[in-house]
Protein backbone atom coordinates (compact mmCIF):
# COMPACT_ATOMS: atom_id res chain seq x y z
CA UNK A 1 0.00 0.00 0.00
CA UNK A 2 3.09 2.30 0.43
CA UNK A 3 4.17 1.76 -2.51
CA UNK A 4 0.82 3.22 -4.30
CA UNK A 5 0.66 5.90 -1.71
CA UNK A 6 4.59 6.99 -3.35
CA UNK A 7 3.21 6.94 -6.80
CA UNK A 8 -0.06 8.38 -5.77
CA UNK A 9 0.50 11.67 -7.61
CA UNK A 10 1.26 9.65 -10.97
CA UNK A 11 -1.76 7.58 -10.42
CA UNK A 12 -4.32 10.72 -9.53
CA UNK A 13 -3.11 12.77 -12.58
CA UNK A 14 -4.11 9.94 -15.04
CA UNK A 15 -7.58 10.11 -13.71
CA UNK A 16 -7.14 7.25 -11.35
CA UNK A 17 -8.36 5.90 -7.90
CA UNK A 18 -6.57 3.81 -5.81
CA UNK A 19 -8.80 1.66 -3.28
CA UNK A 20 -7.10 -0.79 -0.97
CA UNK A 21 -9.02 -3.79 -0.28
CA UNK A 22 -8.69 -6.49 2.96
CA UNK A 23 -10.84 -8.70 4.65
CA UNK A 24 -9.78 -6.87 8.21
CA UNK A 25 -12.37 -4.73 9.77
CA UNK A 26 -13.38 -1.09 8.22
CA UNK A 27 -11.79 0.31 11.97
CA UNK A 28 -8.73 -1.30 11.55
CA UNK A 29 -7.67 -0.27 8.18
CA UNK A 30 -8.41 2.99 9.18
CA UNK A 31 -5.34 2.85 11.87
CA UNK A 32 -3.39 0.90 9.44
CA UNK A 33 -3.61 3.24 6.97
CA UNK A 34 -2.83 6.07 9.49
CA UNK A 35 0.06 4.35 10.69
CA UNK A 36 1.59 4.05 7.03
CA UNK A 37 0.87 7.23 5.89
CA UNK A 38 -1.89 5.95 3.34
CA UNK A 39 -4.41 8.83 2.31
CA UNK A 40 -6.98 6.40 -0.17
CA UNK A 41 -9.46 4.70 1.21
CA UNK A 42 -8.52 0.77 2.67
CA UNK A 43 -11.89 -0.79 2.26
CA UNK A 44 -13.27 -3.88 4.39
CA UNK A 45 -14.32 -7.29 2.87
CA UNK A 46 -15.13 -8.59 5.98
CA UNK A 47 -16.31 -12.30 5.47
CA UNK A 48 -14.49 -12.03 2.35
CA UNK A 49 -17.40 -12.17 -0.34
CA UNK A 50 -15.88 -9.79 -3.10
CA UNK A 51 -12.65 -11.46 -2.32
CA UNK A 52 -13.89 -14.62 -3.31
CA UNK A 53 -16.24 -13.24 -6.38
CA UNK A 54 -12.72 -12.69 -7.37
CA UNK A 55 -11.37 -16.07 -7.15
CA UNK A 56 -8.55 -14.69 -4.67
CA UNK A 57 -9.07 -15.81 -1.51
CA UNK A 58 -6.65 -18.34 0.05
CA UNK A 59 -6.85 -21.28 2.64
CA UNK A 60 -3.82 -20.93 3.57
CA UNK A 61 -3.61 -17.09 4.54
CA UNK A 62 -7.30 -17.14 5.76
CA UNK A 63 -7.47 -13.98 3.72
CA UNK A 64 -6.88 -12.15 -0.17
CA UNK A 65 -3.98 -13.11 -1.93
CA UNK A 66 -2.05 -9.87 -2.95
CA UNK A 67 -3.27 -9.15 -6.05
CA UNK A 68 -3.58 -5.37 -7.92
CA UNK A 69 -5.91 -4.70 -10.62
CA UNK A 70 -6.07 -1.53 -12.67
CA UNK A 71 -9.63 -1.12 -14.10
CA UNK A 72 -10.42 1.60 -16.96
CA UNK A 73 -13.31 3.91 -17.43
CA UNK A 74 -15.10 0.97 -19.19
CA UNK A 75 -14.94 -1.35 -15.98
CA UNK A 76 -12.64 -3.39 -17.89
CA UNK A 77 -9.44 -5.06 -16.19
CA UNK A 78 -6.83 -3.77 -18.14
CA UNK A 79 -3.73 -4.86 -16.02
CA UNK A 80 -2.97 -7.33 -13.46
CA UNK A 81 -0.25 -8.03 -10.81
CA UNK A 82 -0.66 -11.00 -8.73
CA UNK A 83 1.42 -12.77 -5.33
CA UNK A 84 4.75 -11.75 -5.33
CA UNK A 85 4.71 -9.31 -8.74
CA UNK A 86 2.19 -7.44 -7.02
CA UNK A 87 4.56 -5.86 -4.47
CA UNK A 88 6.00 -3.23 -6.70
CA UNK A 89 3.20 -1.75 -8.56
CA UNK A 90 5.48 0.04 -11.53
CA UNK A 91 3.57 -2.50 -14.10
CA UNK A 92 0.49 -0.24 -13.25
CA UNK A 93 2.32 3.17 -12.82
CA UNK A 94 3.70 3.13 -15.91
CA UNK A 95 0.27 2.18 -17.59
CA UNK A 96 -1.08 5.11 -15.65
CA UNK A 97 1.37 7.10 -17.28
CA UNK A 98 0.47 6.24 -21.26
CA UNK A 99 -1.31 9.02 -22.32
CA UNK A 100 -4.32 6.76 -23.50
CA UNK A 101 -5.22 6.20 -20.41
CA UNK A 102 -6.36 9.86 -19.88
CA UNK A 103 -9.12 9.45 -22.91
CA UNK B 1 -54.64 -33.43 -16.01
CA UNK B 2 -52.82 -30.67 -17.64
CA UNK B 3 -52.78 -28.51 -14.73
CA UNK B 4 -50.62 -31.14 -12.99
CA UNK B 5 -48.31 -31.70 -16.06
CA UNK B 6 -47.83 -27.94 -16.29
CA UNK B 7 -47.05 -27.48 -12.27
CA UNK B 8 -44.47 -30.54 -12.52
CA UNK B 9 -43.36 -28.52 -15.45
CA UNK B 10 -42.28 -25.39 -13.87
CA UNK B 11 -40.87 -27.06 -10.70
CA UNK B 12 -38.59 -28.94 -13.22
CA UNK B 13 -37.67 -25.29 -14.56
CA UNK B 14 -37.17 -23.79 -11.03
CA UNK B 15 -34.61 -26.61 -10.35
CA UNK B 16 -32.92 -26.51 -13.84
CA UNK B 17 -32.62 -22.41 -13.18
CA UNK B 18 -31.30 -22.87 -9.66
CA UNK B 19 -29.03 -25.03 -10.71
CA UNK B 20 -27.56 -23.25 -13.17
CA UNK B 21 -27.74 -20.49 -11.26
CA UNK B 22 -25.49 -22.09 -8.50
CA UNK B 23 -22.74 -23.41 -10.84
CA UNK B 24 -22.38 -20.12 -12.10
CA UNK B 25 -21.90 -18.34 -9.07
CA UNK B 26 -19.67 -21.19 -7.96
CA UNK B 27 -17.49 -20.97 -11.33
CA UNK B 28 -17.52 -17.22 -10.98
CA UNK B 29 -16.17 -17.46 -6.87
CA UNK B 30 -13.64 -19.61 -8.11
CA UNK B 31 -11.56 -17.78 -10.97
CA UNK B 32 -9.96 -14.99 -11.07
CA UNK B 33 -10.74 -12.63 -14.01
CA UNK B 34 -8.71 -11.69 -16.45
CA UNK B 35 -7.20 -8.95 -18.39
CA UNK B 36 -9.74 -7.63 -20.57
CA UNK B 37 -12.86 -9.22 -17.90
CA UNK B 38 -15.42 -6.61 -16.69
CA UNK B 39 -14.28 -6.63 -13.11
CA UNK B 40 -17.21 -7.74 -10.80
CA UNK B 41 -19.20 -5.18 -9.15
CA UNK B 42 -18.60 -4.91 -5.26
CA UNK B 43 -19.87 -2.39 -2.38
CA UNK B 44 -17.40 -2.64 0.26
CA UNK B 45 -17.31 -0.47 3.80
CA UNK B 46 -14.51 2.12 4.60
CA UNK B 47 -14.16 4.23 7.79
CA UNK B 48 -12.74 7.75 7.12
CA UNK B 49 -12.50 8.42 11.35
CA UNK B 50 -15.84 9.76 11.49
CA UNK B 51 -18.33 7.70 9.53
CA UNK B 52 -18.55 4.25 7.73
CA UNK B 53 -18.93 4.84 3.88
CA UNK B 54 -19.79 2.45 1.21
CA UNK B 55 -17.96 2.58 -1.64
CA UNK B 56 -19.55 0.82 -4.79
CA UNK B 57 -16.67 0.23 -7.77
CA UNK B 58 -19.39 1.02 -10.22
CA UNK B 59 -19.87 4.64 -9.03
CA UNK B 60 -16.26 5.38 -10.70
CA UNK B 61 -17.33 3.97 -14.18
CA UNK B 62 -16.98 6.64 -16.89
CA UNK B 63 -15.00 9.14 -14.47
CA UNK B 64 -12.04 7.76 -14.12
CA UNK B 65 -9.77 4.27 -13.71
CA UNK B 66 -9.37 2.50 -10.30
CA UNK B 67 -6.86 0.49 -8.68
CA UNK B 68 -7.78 -2.54 -6.62
CA UNK B 69 -5.14 -3.55 -4.55
CA UNK B 70 -6.33 -6.87 -2.19
CA UNK B 71 -3.50 -6.92 0.15
CA UNK B 72 -3.11 -9.85 2.78
CA UNK B 73 -3.53 -8.27 6.33
CA UNK B 74 -3.48 -4.64 8.18
CA UNK B 75 -0.48 -4.42 9.79
CA UNK B 76 1.82 -6.51 7.33
CA UNK B 77 4.52 -4.69 5.53
CA UNK B 78 2.39 -4.01 2.35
Amino acid sequence: MKAFQQNLKTLEAADTQVLGVSMDSAFANKAFADQIGVTFPLLSDWGGKVTREYGIYKDEYQAPRRVNFLIGKDGKIMEEQVDKDAIDPKKIVDACARPKLKN
Amino acid sequence: MQKKYSGILVTALLLAMTAAGYAQATKEGSVMPKVGDTAPDFTLKYFDGNNLKDVKLSDYRGKSNVVVAFYIFAFTGG
